[in-house]
């Protein structure tokens, strides 16, 4: 019970920031920004649907992880990291060549893992796990 | 690795739910066994033995057994 609630905690608290961030920003928001806030948007909303999930599994008596939802996550995790270094690799090799502000850069990359991450997921989710 | 658990289930009259509660893990965990997409660790196919009380050479059927 206590890991849904604190994923419902850091979504909102998510959220909070990220309206807060808008509204002082209002009118100067870029193209880049918007697009950030739409990638924070689905993060969050990946967040929540797992919050969600876990918490109707424990309102069914069940419990809200078990070793097969662990080992995905597990799997999710060294997938999407492995996949992060290539992401910050092109990333470099990008600031380079065309006009990056280090903000963007660090922005840019740590929402690219955030997306890695739930793709990995929903892909694992999707194809299980045979460790034979 | 293939199993038998589907088949099991019916046997006992229980549901995916039934089972997923007996043997303490989430359903989705058991229609992944049943569909042979996870492979469980030893406790859970103990559990699943004793839940159908046979052995676990019965449940799970090894590719060189074959």
């Amino acid at each position: 019970m206590k890991k849904p609630l604190l994923i419902f905690i850091v979504s909102g608290l998510v959220i909070l920031s990220t309206a807060l961030w808008l509204f002082t920003s209002a009118g100067r928001a870029s193209s880049m920004d918007i697009m950030h806030f739409g990638v924070i948007v689905l993060v969050v909303a990946f967040a929540l649907f797992l919050g969600f999930r876990r918490l109707s599994n424990v309102k069914r008596g069940e419990p809200s992880e078990d070793e097969l939802s662990k080992k995905i996550l597990q799997k999710t995790a060294a997938t999407s990291y492995y996949i992060s270094l290539y992401i910050w690799v092109f990333l470099i090799y990008l600031k380079d060549r065309i006009e990056f502000d280090t903000e963007e850069l660090l922005g840019t990359g740590i929402l690219a893992m955030a997306v890695t991450f739930a793709i990995s997921w929903i892909v694992i989710n999707f194809r299980g796990i045979r460790n034979d | 690795m293939t199993n038998r658990i589907k088949e099991f289930r019916a046997r006992h009259n229980l549901t995916q739910d039934e089972l997923a509660k007996k043997v303490n893990v989430r359903r989705e965990t058991i229609v992944f066994l049943e569909k042979n997409k996870y492979n469980p660790s030893l406790k859970l196919a103990r559990d699943l033995a004793k839940t159908f009380s046979v052995t676990i050479e019965e449940i799970f059927i090894f590719d060189d057994e074959n």
